[in-house]
Order: C-alpha cells, then structure tokens, then sequence
C-alpha cells in the first residue's frame, strides 16, 4: 500500500517535471535571448548566449524608463483587481442567496459580454472615454478593464459561493450577523481558492491588456507595460533583446501575484463544516 | 445526502431582500450596459451600413454579409475556427485537468510548480506568439535545435509555412498561451470538493477512478463548462495568435474571422469588419444558450 | 538724417527702402498665420527606426514651442499603430492638430475631408526648395479627392534592393540585377540550403505586396486604365506566375517565406541565410551598428525590372492638419518649421528617408558617401508614384490591404494550383473587390 502511494508520487513529479519543462521552454528562450548581443540573436542562435550581456536591461531602464510604465500597470492592474474582488463578491453573492427573477437573465447577459472582439468594441469605448473625458487617463482605463474583468469575476464567484453550504450562515445569521456578515464572515473565507482565481484572472488580463490601452493612452508617461514593450518596435527590424528583456521584466510583478495567490488554494476549506 | 436538501431549502426573495440583491447586482449591470451593450449593438448596426471611418455611411442591409460569403476565405475561416476551438479546448481541458490534479496533491514544493505553470501568462499576448514564431523558425529557431540537437528529428522543419503543420503549430502556441485559465479554474473548483464525500467514497469501496467518476467530475462539471464557455468565446474572437504566427497563410491554411475583421479595418471599411464580427455572433450565441442551459439543468438536479 | 532741414538724395532713396522694406515685412506678417501666444497644440509625431532622429524631432517641435509661445504636447505614435489611434481618434473627436502619416492614410482619409487643404504651404515650400521631386509632388496629389492638397511631404521612403556583395562577387558577380530574370541567374550561383538566396516575402504583409511590382514589370495589371474593371487575370500576370514558380522550384525561397511577417525577410538576411532583399534601409542601418561585417557587405541598388517595365514604387511620408483643429495657424507655421533645412538635413541624416525637393537632394548626406542614402535619392530620381501603372484609388489600396496578390502566390507554391485557377480566384475576388466601390 504504501510503496503503491510512493510510485504515485515519484509518478506524480516526473510528470510535472516534465510539464514545467515543456511549458518554461518559450520563457527559458525569451530568458536567454534578453542576455544575448543583437548579432549574436540574429547570427549565431543557440541553446545559451556566447557572450551574456546585460545591455538590454540597461537600455530598457535608463533610456526608455521602462520602470515607469511597469509602475503605471501595477496601479491600474491593482486597482482594477481589488474593486473587482469587492464588486463581484457583492454582485455574485446576491446573485447566489437570492433566487431573484432575473438571476439566469443576468447571467447570460454577463457571458454575452464577451461575444463582441475588442477590435470592434475599441472606437466606441474610445467615443465614450473622451465624451466622459477619462481619455489618456489611467482612471478611464481602469474603468475599461473593470468591464471585462467584472462579467467574469461575478460568474465565477458565483460558482464558488454556491458550494458554501447555506447552513453554515443559517447558523451565524441566528448567532446575530447580518446578511453582509455573513458574507464577510463566513462565505468569503471558505471561497479562497475561489478569490484567488479571480485574483489571478483579473490582475493578469487587466496587466497584459494592449489595444485599449494603445487607443487610450497617448502620453509617454501614463503607459502601461505592454505599451511600452509594444513601442520599442519601431519599423520592422525588431529589436529582440530590448523586447525579452522587458517582457522578462513585466512578468516579475506577475510571478510575484501568483506565489501569493495560489497560497491561497487549499483543498478542503469547507472541510468539517458540514454537519451530519 | 443533508448537502442537498440545505441546498434546496427555501430562499425566495422577500422584498427587502430582493431590493438589497439588485442592489449589489446594479453596478456591474450599469456597468456592462453602458460599456459593452452600447457597442455591441452599435457594432450590430454598422455591419448592415458602409461606414467607414470619418465618414457615418449609409444602410446597405446585407451587402457587407454578401461580400464576406463569396470570399474564398470565409467557407476556410469557418472550418479553421472548427478546429482550432475545439482542438484547443479538448487539449487545454487534458492538460488543465491533469496538471490541476496533479498540484492539489500535498507534494512538496507544489507551490513553485504551480507558479512556473502559470508563467505562460506572465507576458503580454503579442510577446507570446512573437516569441513562439522564432521557436517555430526553420533555420536557427528553438524548437529545431532542440530537434537536431537531440537527434529527434534530422531535418529542419518549415512549421509555420506548410499547410500540413500550420494550424497544429499555430494550435499548440495557442494551448501554451490559453491551459492556465483552464488550469487554475479547475484547481480551485477542485478544492471546493469537501474531502468528506472522498472519504465516503472510499469506505464505499471505490477505487481512484471510481472516486473520480462518482466524485470529482461531477462537482468540477459546472466550471469545466463555463470555462469551456469562455474559452470558446475568446479562442473564436483570437486574432494575435494567427496573425502574429502565420498571417492566415499559407493560403488560408489558418485564416480564422478576426484577420479577416483585420483586413477590413486597415482599409477603414468598419462596416465590414463589423460584418465579420456579426456573421459569428449566431454560432457564439448557440454556444452560450447551450452551454447556460446544461447548466442550469446542472444546478436543479 | 536730416541736415540743413532738406533731404538729401541718399536719404530719400534710404528711407524709401527702409519704408519699402517695412512695408514688405509688414507685407508678409499680414499674410503670415498669427500664432496665438500661450495656445495649445497637440502634435502626433511618427517613430522612425532612429531613436536619434525620433528625439530630434520632439525637441525641435518643443523649442519652437517655446521660442513662439505655444504650449506643445508631443507624441510619437508608432508606425504599425497609426491606423487604430487615427480612427479611434476621428471618431472620438480627439485628433491631434497636426500629425505625420503615410501617404494611403492620407488618401483614405482625405476622401472623407478629415484634413484642410494647405496648397499655400506645400506652394511656398516647393518655391523655396528649388521644387517638389515628380514623385512626392504627383503621389500626394489630393486635390481632385480633396478640392486641394491635404498633405505636406516629407520624406520619401521605398523598397531598395540589397545584396550580399562578398558572395556574388565572389560568384562572378559585380553588378547589381537589372531584371527579375538575372536576379534569379545571380541566386542561382548562390543558392546553397541552408542559404536561400531570394529572400522575398511571398506572404500576407506589405513585404508580401512588393510582388504586385514584379507583377506589373511582366505586364500584368491589376485593373484596366479606368481603375474599375479587374484584369488580374492575363497573360502578363502568367508570365509572372512562371516565374515565381520556377524561383520556388529552384528552391531560392528560404523556408517560411509564405508566413513572413514584416520582419521576416530583415530576421533571415540579418541572419545571414538569404543573398537579397527588398528593404527600405533600415536593415542596413540596423547592420550598421550591431554587425559591421555584413554592413561592409551589403549594397544598395533599385529594384530590377521586367520585360515589360520598370518600376520602383515610392512611398511619401506627409504631414497634414485635420479640420478639427483648433489652432490650424499655429499647425502651419509648426508645418513650415519643419520643413526647413535646417531641421530636415540633420533628421535626414539619421533617418532612411529620400528628399522631396531639389534642394534637400544638395544635404551632406546625399552626397554619395553613405550607400544607403545614395540609394535613396537614386530610388527617389527614378521614382514611380505607388501602384503606378495601375490607378491608386480606393479599390486598388483594398486589394492591397487583402492581399489578393500574395494569396494567389501562395495557391500556386504552396497548394500547387495550376496558374489558370489561381487567377480565376484573384480575378473573381478582385472584382468582388471593385465592384464594392461602384
């Protein structure tokens, strides 16, 4: 039995082994050509550099401030996150605890959000953000993302809400909590890995996104990340190292959500709570 | 089981109650009213006018639709979008599933995997394919020197130029890009699993297959579809995968709707990219009305 | 001065001057634009490959900005984003008050009367510069579309032949192909695989649509004179065809060049793997500074000809001021500073454009001594206006933009369709195409 369980986990890690090998490949590339001389990139492509240079960092730091706009994503992208997190729980918690007439209305209506490809929704928002002159602001983008990133954050909490048992907040709501109580209390904290996975999906859409920001933003100094790797391509020769480098760069915030976030997706947060 | 008779229990709104709920649901309904109704049915109506930009146009009814019929691209489009969704799905749902599982396992330094698992994210969308484009090189790109190198494979493969391995290569990029939504949703579905119902499985006397059968599928079932759901929605409405690895090529090997939408936005002819846009919407719509319906069957079981 | 209380000759004929003269220059400050002190304006400038050259021309705009009392907000779009920003802005209403834009923008948008037509500017510029090369002035020519000129040209940008010069005269040859025939002859003695000597892009980008030019040098066309009835379909365009496919049987194409993007062709000759390309310089200037070796061994040479014509398409680069704008008088001057030498000369030097006028043909860095300059002002002498010999009217920039012509390339090569259903397909889409804009 116990030699059974051993080989299922040896088994367990060859495979992910192999899976984080396979799926770091393309970053492993990208990681290794923001270290390699431009002639190098072009002339010589191999597994590792010849010669390792940091002169793509120093030119995407010094000359193209390119801190600047990985400071400008973390604001919208955070901002965008935490009102979604808040937004949603509310919206989706409503949509759960109370059998309204319109809840699987709504629910469509929320999936339709994403029928229409942002290259056709990008003039009209664009008409919008000037008429609420929220235009080259990163307010308005923040407002922007909220959109797509709301739909999806209330859907799925929905599905996580849903499985907390309503017996557990039968029981706080009798021990004096209000309805909000209960949901701060009792449903949020047994929907970790749910908020996490919001958390996730939020924070990176709103980070990675490039066309509305390209419409919306025109000044140097309110670009988001994608915006300014998206600008070190200037004609069509493509300046590999300046462009890995930062996309090495832009994913450091990103891999630093993820560590935090996945700590929170646990197995069994509703463990022990159902009684009988 | 007391888990769904509590589930079953009573919750019709009272009024106060139901005021409260549309209440907290009012935000993001204004919301998505104002900003993603208002041009969606503004993109509906341009695909029936000639707008183009700077200029409103005029109602032309189907002639956008006409136009984009007799394209030769459009009957490839239809087949390309086939197989790329639902290749991407069945392959995103393996890997997604297999790998969820796999890190809920109390391993150690479980934490690390599913932070590098999640990496594919970690840059934005036009980096990504930019990057896979030189893997997918023929002389000098990645994935060749690893096949030579290795001894795998001899020659060097043209794979983005040959209709024979233009859309798996343009597939594959894409399940590298897309398996981490598929992959988190799934993990934390899983981990809203009370481990008392494995616990009572396995008292049952159920193996693991068993277990997963009667178990697990059964409570991840409602987030694989919505998952499966939007997943479609965005692999459909995908553009920089196609056009960043093959430009549609070679000859509307991988042509999909969005590049065809492209072509029509660089000549400024909006109502036609519109027109493309519309011309999915009714097959998108089948997908969401289905995928809601199982659902909701899901939910009054 | 006055002595003796009477004038002298001198003096009346000095202050008839000097009156004349105020009276001139009150002449032309009348007729000068007034710019209003402490008025904003917003200009969209276009990223060029040069950092240099992109930084030059943000603090020339700033110190005009200051020197003239006008609060100046400068932007430097990038090229590729053009077409998105401008639409999102003309229909936002936020476009800028000036803005740099390439010459099938220009058009598009002038149709739709998004721009004022600055005739006096783009007159008085050509007068002072010795004149407007055939090229810039016939190519931006606005004024049936527009009821005048919308745009100012700038810079004159195209495709020039490069060549490894070390492998082909090594290989016996020291002259540049003249035609599309010895330009295969010349890859021919090259060819080695892995090295493809013929590094054109045979796929759906810009690179892709310079084969319309080897098209029409065969004597095919894409449409009949009056620009409305598609005659892709011809014995022209089938010689063409036979060429393409004998270059792709000789195996010249390097692997991929049916996808290429932009960069494509400029990744494989940086690379080393191909002996020609068709680019507008920036590859040579990349090799200028971070390969040295290949820089040495490159040349420049025009693109070659066919049977039946020679042609070598030019793009110019404008400026224009849409009607929105609130301050067109402060635009113009801007428009003016801008084109004046000594702003020009020092931008030219660092940006892979060719002149416009005669006189900037004189700058210092036309003189023959830099090779990829040499080149443009040899592709600007010769010059055709774009999609000459066929019209260049909506139609003609939609089958551009459909890449009709690369996809009928590609059945042929890559799906191996015999040439007469190959164009049956271009020519039914082209005028599927056409017929839109009846």
């Amino acid at each position: 039995m116990k030699r059974q369980a051993t080989l299922w986990r040896i088994g367990s890690y060859a495979a992910l082994l192999l899976a984080v090998a396979l799926v770091l490949f393309p970053i492993y590339w990208m990681a290794i050509t923001s270290l390699k001389l431009p002639r190098e990139i072009y002339r010589t492509p191999a597994l590792w550099p010849h010669v390792l240079t940091l002169n793509n960092y120093r030119l995407l730091l010094d000359e193209k401030d390119f801190l600047d706009n990985i400071r400008n994503s973390v604001v919208v992208a955070g901002a965008v996150t935490v009102i979604s997190l808040i937004v949603s729980s509310l919206a989706a918690y409503s949509m759960v605890r109370f059998r309204t007439r319109f809840r699987g209305l709504i629910g469509r209506l929320i999936l339709f959000a994403y029928l229409t490809p942002t290259s056709l929704l990008f003039i009209p928002l664009s008409i919008l953000m000037s008429r609420l002159q929220l235009g080259n602001s990163l307010y308005g983008l923040v407002l922007v993302y909220l959109t797509f990133s709301l739909p999806l954050s209330t859907w799925l909490l929905q599905g996580y809400f849903r499985s907390v048992p309503r017996s557990l907040e039968e029981q706080g709501m009798i021990d004096g909590l209000t309805r909000l109580g209960a949901l701060l209390r009792i449903v949020l904290p047994l929907s970790g890995p749910g908020l996490a996975a919001v958390a996730i999906f939020t924070f990176t859409g709103a980070w990675n996104e490039l066309l509305l920001a390209l419409v919306l933003i025109t000044s140097e100094s309110a670009r988001t990340a994608p915006l300014g790797l998206n600008y070190l391509i200037t004609s069509d020769v493509l300046p590999w190292g300046p462009l890995m480098a930062g996309a090495v760069l832009s994913s450091l915030p990103l891999m630093i959500l993820y560590f935090i976030a996945q700590r929170f997706m646990v197995q069994g947060m509703t463990t022990g709570s159902v009684k009988g | 089981m007391s888990l769904a008779v509590s589930r079953r229990s009573p919750w019709s709104a009272g009024t106060s109650q139901a005021r409260f709920a549309y209440a907290l649901v009012l935000p993001v309904v204004l919301l998505l009213a104002g900003l993603v109704a208002y041009p969606f049915f503004y993109a509906i109506f341009v695909s029936f006018t000639d707008r183009v930009v700077g200029n409103d146009g005029q109602w032309i009814g189907l002639a956008n639709f006409r136009y984009l019929a007799q394209s030769p691209a459009f009957a490839a489009a239809i087949w390309n979008t086939i197989v790329l969704v639902v290749s991407s799905d069945v392959l995103k749902l393996g890997i997604g599933l297999a790998l969820a599982l796999l890190v809920n396992q109390r391993l150690p330094g479980r934490g690390l995997f599913r932070s590098a698992l999640m990496l594919p994210w970690a840059m934005p969308a036009f980096v990504a394919f930019l990057t896979w484009r030189v893997i997918y090189q023929p002389i000098g790109g990645g994935l060749n020197l690893v096949l030579t190198g290795t001894g795998l494979w001899p020659d060097v493969v043209d794979w983005l130029g040959q209709r024979s391995t233009a859309m798996p290569a343009v597939v594959a990029a894409s399940v590298w890009r897309g398996f981490p939504f598929w992959f988190i949703s799934i993990l934390a579905a899983l981990q809203t699993i009370p481990v008392e119902l494995y616990e009572a499985a396995r008292v049952d006397g159920a193996s693991a297959w068993q277990r997963f059968w009667a178990v697990t599928f059964p409570s991840i079932r409602p987030v694989v579809i919505v998952t499966a759901l939007l997943s479609s929605i965005w692999t459909a409405n995908s553009f920089e995968n196609v056009w960043l690895l093959t430009q549609g090529g070679p000859s509307d090997a991988t042509i999909v709707f969005p590049v065809l939408a492209y072509f029509g936005m660089q000549t400024q002819r909006i109502g036609e990219a519109a027109a493309v846009s519309v011309a999915m919407l009714p097959v998108l719509a089948i997908l969401v009305f289905a995928g809601t319906a199982m659902m909701q069957r899901g939910e009054d079981e | 001065m006055i002595r003796n209380g009477r004038w002298t000759r001198r003096q009346i004929l000095g202050t008839t001057l000097v009156g004349s003269a105020g009276l001139a220059a009150g002449r032309r400050a009348l007729a000068a634009p007034a710019i209003v002190k402490g008025s904003k304006l917003t200009f969209w400038g276009g990223l060029i490959f040069s950092e240099k050259a992109n930084k030059l021309q943000a603090e020339t705009i700033r110190k005009w900005g200051a020197d003239n009392g006008v609060a100046v907000d400068v932007v430097m779009i990038n090229q590729n984003e053009t077409v998105q920003k401008v639409s999102a802005a003309i229909a936002s209403n936020t476009m800028p008050d000036a803005l740099d834009l390439g010459l099938d923008l220009l058009l598009l948008l002038s149709r739709q009367g998004v721009f004022l037509p600055i005739d006096d500017l783009f007159d008085s510029v050509g007068k002072a510069q010795g004149g407007w090369y055939p090229a810039a002035e016939m190519a931006t020519d606005t004024r049936k579309v527009a009821g005048g000129r919308t745009g100012l040209p700038f810079g004159i940008t195209g495709n020039l032949l490069l060549r490894r010069n070390d492998l082909l005269t090594k290989a016996g040859f020291s002259k540049p192909p003249a035609t599309w025939e010895e330009l295969v002859t010349q890859c021919v003695a090259v060819n080695k695989p892995p090295f493809h000597a013929l590094g054109l892009a045979l796929s759906n980008v810009g690179d892709g649509n310079t084969q319309i030019g080897v098209l029409q040098a065969y004597g095919g066309r894409i449409a009949d004179e009056t620009g409305t009835k598609a005659t892709i379909k011809s014995e022209g365009t089938r010689e063409y065809l036979r060429w393409v496919k004998d270059a792709w049987d000789k195996k010249l194409f390097p692997p991929g060049n049916t996808t290429w993007d932009g960069a494509g062709d400029n990744n494989a000759y940086l690379s080393g793997q191909t002996a020609f390309i068709a680019n507008t310089g920036s590859v040579g200037i990349a090799a200028k500074s971070q390969d040295p070796e290949l820089f040495n061994a490159t040349l420049y040479s025009s693109l070659p000809g066919g049977p039946k014509g020679n042609y070598s398409p030019v793009g110019p680069n404008v400026r224009a001021i849409p009607k929105s704008s609130k301050n067109p008088d402060a635009a113009r001057a801007l428009l003016e500073h801008l084109a004046q030498p000594e702003f020009m000369s020092a931008y030219y030097a660092d940006a892979i454009y060719g002149p416009v006028t005669k006189a900037q043909a004189k700058f210092k860095v036309f003189d023959g001594k830099d090779a990829i300059h040499a080149g443009l002002l040899d592709l600007v002498e010769r010059g055709t206006a774009p999609a000459y010999p066929d019209v260049y009217n909506p139609a003609f920039a939609d089958v551009w933009d459909n890449f009709v012509v690369p996809k009928m390339i590609q059945r042929v090569v890559i799906d191996n369709w015999d040439f007469d259903r190959a164009m049956d397909e271009a020519q039914k889409q082209t005028q599927a195409i056409y017929d839109k804009y009846k």
